[in-house]
């Protein structure tokens, strides 16, 4: 039923050394260790103060006072003497953790320590190189360089590639794999009359047209939106609507223009914080606003926050660098070096964003319905951004000189819920129930002030309980009581903040503290309209309302809080400066243009002051300890590492040529992606856990071949491979052959794969002739089997979407986290909750449930059996034309036979049928090439390509 | 087509594909290359589970003889209170009304509640019943009866305090999305009895899916064949089941039998052994219409097993679904696992209130799942069949007042410390009440049971030692009782 997920013969590809070789410690003795070691000493757990990640720890002293490892002394080496003990407690691996060690694995690891115990890193973790391409047997087969790796291979298993595939046979496979889509007859008519005038030439045009056409981006995307865990939802409870689309969009667009793929991950990672950066550069970060947001009632938006983070951190790593990062988020990794420390280091390029699992996924941009207003959109967005910080840091600056600060110490406390109190240094402090909507007033005699300093309080002075509930006043009001009683309200001309970025803007009349967390201290500085000079004996009230409350309906009460007076003039004048109020106004007119213009709001990545990364002790966010900067782990820094490293910076690190797994893992999830099976297994795994790769030299030279001479062209890159002659082999398998290599790692025949689920579906329309070719926009919803979709609270209903958004490809159909269209993830599509590198294809009987009865598929066969009709008005000719339209093959007279003899059988049983009949078309005639029809698109070679 | 000619069709149909299979299997396909690999045994030296690659669903052995073949899972979505079913407190009644007291209130974090909430006592009278005198309010009459063949643990406790979270807790082990769910643990460890039925299988009621979606039935980091199959109680049990509408079963035999001849020419001209297991799950597909079709049934059952469930065919409802849980546990369906959803008594809204909501659901599961406890014990099902009940978390002692505010219903919020599950069948002791919490109710104290805990026994039960039935993902060998979180025990007190 499966593709072998389990590899049968996971180092059948690995020569061992010869006893007149040197040991190499990757190919040798690694694997050994990672089998029967490393589980107790490793980077979890190091048993005997023993661990066989690090060279200088495995050479270390362990517990018991003795060596493990004595390089070139193999008799003075402990770690010898207990593999071999017959001593049940002695013996490693204790017996009952695992069988003994091999002779011939014990016997290298001997010679390894007697050759001196050389280590090497991992594979992976050192930068690809170009080796001396083969000798090989026959120098007429290559067609691309990488074809001499291939036929190496095969030389040494003495094996024979297969023949060149038939016109139909190549002109699928590549069609499938470069657009997702099926040829026509007339596309396979104009190939075959192609290669009549120049093989290489008609193949080369073939591969270019197929490139150039949108069709492209649109497959390849759907690869890459898995790796993105990009959905039309949240996730979780309720699964609300997300407008992330035009993300979605955006990748299609990079595909189908090539964008290098260094500029194609920087911009994803960091396009925010590019220099300039344009509209699709801010959209390309929607890729990390793909985590999920919680939106349940009671939910804790910090907790959530962090997920986010955490998972971005996650999906970076096995996205770019197929390593399993998540590993040392409660330890140092198990198997890789990368400490528990350098995880957190990493998390924190990702902790200094706005969003904070908000409902309305805050902060996000507005992807115009004009793409001609796009860039004024953006344009806008970034002038008030910066516009406002710089009218605050006038305030910041004023505040650093002011030091003539007084408490306001009131003598009346009339809170509307619990109590509130005043200590020595000026602090109130609140007890009791503080509801939505509860206000704190205090009163006390009025002194003269030019600015009034709010400052908010957390309840724990220890940095390490931080963030805590939130503190936002959502409405502060000033009141001047004279001796007679009279009531003035003061009025607010400006509030500054210690720094903006928060998901409440203050503004003069509130929303200021902290929402919806407060993170510590935090002040605000309120300017009146004019100087407050009360007479004698007046009063002044404050009231704090307090109205917040976060989608985990948490009310966000202000619990400890301070007010001083400043008499300083400066204030005034600041906020009254001409040029000041000038920019207030243009502020606020860019901010209604910005309105007016007609669009869809989507979240993406906003920088916002940085917060400060602790370390969470096993994994555990409510258990912080060390601060960390933000970094890049040791292993794979090559120097990269600088104080004050940005976003940006670990982005560029990522694309950079000394980067030694940004270009192998794309080339791996490439070739897996036509081949069936990367050359490395585990695409999501390059670590040591991960399998190795079937030809290290032929993932090194692509590597470098892409990074280099392709510049990073996923367009070349794949023109190279498919014009190739691996690629161009029959997948023809003798029986010898499925034998010695069932799952085609060594590629002495082509690939035969299954179709992708997006594949079945899009094939089934473009076969019928309903394939709509309209590109981007709203996801459609395509008809769907009634009550699939029922979330808690969540009203949202699947209305099956009209005219040609029925037949739209697959990559734009609505993806619901929490209840996926069925007919793809039967066809092991994922959920998208988390990133997925590799998609596990299965072999089910519901999988041929869905392309035999869902109406879809039948709806597809009604159109598919009209267009044979219109084709001829003779049997044989329009099954045959079927045949062709579904698989691309001339049908042998005995399928043929096959088909007419069904035709009729079903004709003679819708005569007598009539009510059925007339259910699938106007006569049993038409109504049985239906069925026919439905028939041929279940054909192996209709689901394979 | 008369059954007569359609049986023989079927037959001589079966023979030859079989011998095809088999032929090309066992002389060239995976199925013998996995044969030669493993010898016949799915348990290497490594404890690493082998699977044949063409029929990962085939029935395999446990680990060590199990107790229990089949799990029937009942999970009451939203978190039913153990304070008005199970957990008797006459200590807490005594506090009704009180302010709760602060060092109940210290480091705790709450979903809804805020500042200092009211004690709220046991909602309905409580009774002791059978010979086990285990404690039972008044709202489950027929439960009450059958409790001499129940495990109650009263001392369940769980980390997480949000249904969605919680809920992942509960059926993947991790409250982060991305594991495997139970389900998928048991049919990947045991297979399926059932080639014509899916192994695994997940009935929801009461009109939604749980709040984690269906990531609670999911497959994780396993491979997806291992994922629960959704039926539905009303049309079509499984998605695209019914021959489409204008097809009948004649004609789809039909159109089968010369797609598999196709096919078969295919296979040879490719060669390719995914056509051969291509070919034998349209067999598979064909007979699970049957076989699907048939075990969905209802009407096959008679008046008075419908009178013991209170079933009506046709009906989307908890009775029907725990009729059906005994028709799959028959047969031979590995794991069944059933959602009830309106259990999450805030008292914000009638619906979900103690005193409103919380009657109805109690009905639409009382009569129910003691129907399913009688029927599985008097076919004989119920000594190799286990059967869970609970929640996602338990609830509070206290009144909620949401946000600070007293609500219009009376409820109580989510509590992590404490809940109350009853197991039945399959190797647990029947008749006994484990663990206890503390004079409210609030945290369990004697004898506590962590979700992994009850992972770890489930295991145990079917045959498996939760810490050897692994799968390599993210490159560790993950397992069910998550190895982030080590050191959890088997329920031995439960044992029988």
């Amino acid at each position: 039923m499966f593709r072998p997920f389990f590899t049968l013969l996971p180092f059948a590809f690995i020569v061992s050394a010869r006893a007149d070789e040197p040991v190499e410690f990757n190919r040798d003795i690694r694997p050994i260790l990672t089998k029967h070691c490393t589980a107790c000493h490793g980077g979890v757990k190091e048993a005997g103060g023993i661990s066989f990640i690090y060279r200088e720890k495995a050479l270390g002293k362990g517990k018991s006072g003795e060596y493990a490892i004595v390089p070139g002394k193999p008799a003075e080496s402990d770690m010898l003497r207990r593999i071999r003990s017959s001593d049940p407690d002695e013996v490693m691996p204790k017996p009952k953790h695992g069988p003994p060690l091999p002779a011939a694995e014990i016997a290298l690891i001997e010679r390894w320590i007697g050759q001196g115990a050389e280590w090497q890193n991992h594979w992976a973790f050192v930068a690809p190189k170009e080796s001396a391409p083969a000798i090989i047997s026959d120098e007429t087969w290559p067609t691309a360089p990488f074809d001499r790796f291939i036929l190496h291979q095969l030389d040494r298993e003495n094996l024979k590639p297969s023949p060149e595939a038939s016109p139909s046979e190549w002109l699928r496979r590549v069609s499938f794999d470069l657009t997702g889509l099926p040829p026509s007859p007339e596309d396979l008519a104009a190939y075959q009359e192609a290669l009549k005038n120049d093989l290489a030439a008609a193949r080369a045009g073939v591969v270019d047209r197929l490139l150039a056409l949108p069709r492209f981006g649109e497959r390849w995307a759907a690869v890459w939106l898995d790796l993105a865990r990009y959905s039309d939802t949240y996730g979780f409870e309720k699964d609300p609507n997300r407008d992330i689309w035009p993300f979605r969009d955006w990748v299609i667009r990079a595909f189908n223009s090539d964008m290098p793929y260094d500029q194609f991950t920087i911009e994803q990672l960091a396009g925010d914080l590019l220099p300039n950066a344009t509209a699709d550069q801010r959209l390309a970060t929607a890729f990390h606003r793909n985590s999920q947001t919680n939106t349940e009632g009671g939910t804790d938006d910090e907790e959530f926050r962090v997920a986010a983070v955490i998972d971005r951190s996650n999906t970076t790593w096995t996205t770019w660098q197929a390593t399993t990062f998540g590993c040392a988020q409660c330890h140092s990794h198990p198997y890789d070096p990368i400490t528990h420390d350098e995880f957190y280091q990493f998390t924190a390029f990702f902790n200094s964003t706005a969003d904070y699992d908000q409902d309305d996924d805050f902060p996000r941009m507005k992807v115009t319905a004009d793409p001609a207003q796009t860039a004024e959109a953006s344009a806008l967005e970034g002038k008030m951004k910066t516009l406002r910080e710089q009218l605050n840091q006038a305030g910041q600056d004023l505040a650093k000189t002011t030091e003539d600060w007084k408490s306001f110490t009131p003598d009346v406390f009339a809170p509307s819920h619990g109590k509130l109190a005043i200590s020595a240094n000026g602090v109130i402090q609140s007890e009791g129930n503080l509801p939505k909507g509860n206000i704190h007033k205090v009163s006390g005699p009025a002194a003269a002030f030019s600015a009034l300093r709010l400052r908010i309080l957390p309840d724990h002075d220890d940095p390490k309980k931080w963030p805590e509930r939130g503190s936002l006043v959502t409405q502060f009001q000033v009141n001047l009581i004279d001796p007679a009683g009279g009531v003035t309200p003061v009025a607010m001309q400006e509030v500054f903040a210690d720094r903006l970025g928060d998901v409440r803007d203050p503004a003069p009349g509130g929303n200021v503290g902290g929402f919806p967390k407060l993170d510590g201290p935090r002040w605000f500085v309120f300017v009146p309209v004019k100087s407050v000079s009360p007479v004698a004996g007046a009063r002044l009230e404050i009231s704090m309302t307090q109205k917040g409350e976060t989608a985990g309906s948490q009310a966000t009460p202000v619990r400890k809080f301070a007010i001083e007076f400043s008499t300083r003039p400066e204030w005034l004048s600041l906020v009254h400066d001409p040029q000041r109020r000038a920019a207030w106004k243009s502020r606020d007119e860019m901010s209604q243009r910005h309105k007016a213009i007609n669009g869809t709001m989507v979240p993406i990545m906003v920088e916002r002051p940085a917060r400060e990364t602790r370390v969470f002790a096993r994994g555990n966010r409510l258990s912080k300890e060390n601060v960390v900067s933000p970094g890049v782990p040791e292993l794979l820094a090559n120097n990269n590492n600088k104080d004050g490293m940005t976003r940006l910076d670990m982005a560029r690190w990522i694309a950079s040529p000394e980067n030694p797994l940004t270009a192998r893992v794309m080339v791996n999830r490439l070739w897996g992606e036509l081949f069936g099976t990367g050359i490395v297994l585990t695409a999501e795994d390059f670590g040591t856990s991960g399998t190795p790769p079937s030809h290290p030299e032929l993932l090194d030279h692509l590597a470098l071949r892409f990074e280099n001479h392709f510049k990073w062209s996923v367009k070349s890159m794949l023109r190279e491979i498919v014009l190739s002659s691996t690629y161009r082999q029959s997948h023809r398998a003798s029986k010898d052959l499925v034998e010695k290599d069932p799952a085609n790692r060594l590629l002495a025949r082509g690939p035969r794969n299954r179709l992708s689920a997006e594949m079945v579906r899009d094939q089934a329309l473009a076969v019928a002739g309903l394939l709509s070719p309209k590109m981007h926009g709203p996801p459609v919803f395509p008809p769907q089997p009634a009550g699939v979709w029922s979330s808690v609270y969540n009203g949202a209903k699947w209305k099956d979407s009209k005219g040609e958004d029925r037949y739209r490809r697959g990559i734009y159909t609505y993806s619901k986290r929490t209840s996926g269209f069925p007919g793809f993830l039967t066809f092991d599509a994922p959920s998208r909750d988390l990133c997925s590198a590799r998609r596990l294809v299965s072999n089910t009987p519901l999988q041929a449930l869905v392309t035999l009865n869902d109406p879809a598929h039948i709806e597809a066969a009604q159109s598919f059996a009209k267009r044979m009709r219109d084709h001829s008005a003779n049997l044989p000719a329009q099954l045959a034309f079927g045949v062709l339209l579904a698989t691309q093959q001339a049908a042998s007279p005995a399928m043929i036979d096959e088909l007419v003899s069904l035709h009729a059988d079903c004709v003679s049983d819708y005569q007598k049928n009539p009510a059925d009949s007339a259910k699938l078309a106007e006569t049993p005639n038409a109504a049985a090439l239906v069925l026919v029809a439905n028939t041929m698109l279940n054909l192996d070679s209709a689901l394979t390509r | 087509m008369n059954p007569e000619h359609f049986a023989r069709l079927q037959h001589s149909k079966l023979e030859h594909l079989t011998r095809r299979h088999f032929l090309a299997k066992c002389s060239t396909g995976l199925g013998a290359m996995w044969l030669a690999g493993s010898a016949g045994r799915a348990w290497g030296a490594s404890g690493v589970l082998k699977k044949d690659p063409t029929n990962p669903l085939a029935p395999a052995l446990p680990q060590f003889a199990a107790k229990a073949k089949r799990i029937i899972y009942l999970h009451m979505a939203g978190a039913p209170s153990q304070h008005e079913l199970f957990d008797y407190k006459p200590d807490l009644l005594k506090l009704n009304g009180k302010e709760c007291p602060k060092e109940f209130l210290e480091g705790k974090q709450f979903a809804f509640i805020q500042g200092v909430p009211k004690m709220l006592g046991p909602q309905y009278a409580f009774q002791q019943h059978g010979q086990s005198r285990a404690w039972v309010s008044d709202r489950l009459p027929h439960f009450s009866s059958v409790v001499d063949d129940v495990c109650f643990i009263k001392s369940m406790h769980t980390d997480q305090f949000n249904h969605g979270p919680a809920q992942l807790l509960v059926h993947t082990g991790s409250q982060n999305l991305g594991a495997p769910s139970i389900g998928a643990w048991a049919t990947y460890g045991l297979g399926s009895e059932n080639q014509n039925l899916p192994g695994f299988i997940v009935l929801t009621s009461g009109g939604k899916n749980p709040d984690a979606g269906k990531s609670v039935w999911g497959s994780g980091y396993l491979p997806s064949v291992y994922q629960g199959v959704q039926c539905r109680s009303e049309g079509e049990p499984v998605l695209y089941l019914d021959d489409p509408a204008g097809i009948s079963r004649d004609l789809r035999r039909r159109s089968l039998n010369s797609l598999d001849r196709l096919n078969q020419k295919i296979a040879e001209d490719v060669g390719d052994p995914e056509t051969v297991t291509r070919i034998a799950q349209y067999e598979m597909a064909y007979r699970m219409q049957i076989h699907a079709t048939d075990a969905f049934d209802l009407k096959q059952e008679n008046a008075a097993t419908h009178q013991l469930y209170g079933t009506q065919p046709g009906k989307e409802s908890f009775a029907n679904n725990c009729l059906l849980a005994r028709r799959l546990a028959e047969r031979g369906v590995r794991y069944i696992q059933l959602f009830h959803w309106g259990w999450d008594s805030h008292g914000a809204s009638a619906s979900e209130a103690l005193n409103k909501g919380f009657n109805e659901r109690c009905k639409e599961v009382d009569q129910p799942m003691t129907a399913l406890l009688k029927d599985l014990k008097q076919r004989g099902l119920l000594e190799d069949t286990l059967v869970v009940w609970g929640g996602e978390f338990g609830r509070t002692p206290m009144l909620e007042n949401r946000g600070g505010n007293d609500n219009p219903f009376v409820g109580r919020d989510h509590n992590p410390g404490a809940l109350t599950i009853w197991m039945a069948g399959g190797g647990v002791k029947p008749g006994i009440s484990y663990g206890e919490t503390d004079p409210i109710g609030y945290e369990a104290i004697t004898n506590k049971v962590s979700v992994h805990d009850l992972h770890a026994t489930m295991m145990q039960l079917m045959g498996f030692d939760h810490e050897k039935l692994t799968y390599p993902s993210q490159g560790v060998p993950q397992r069910l009782t998550n190895i982030t979180k080590p050191g959890s025990q088997i329920v031995k007190g439960i044992l029988a």
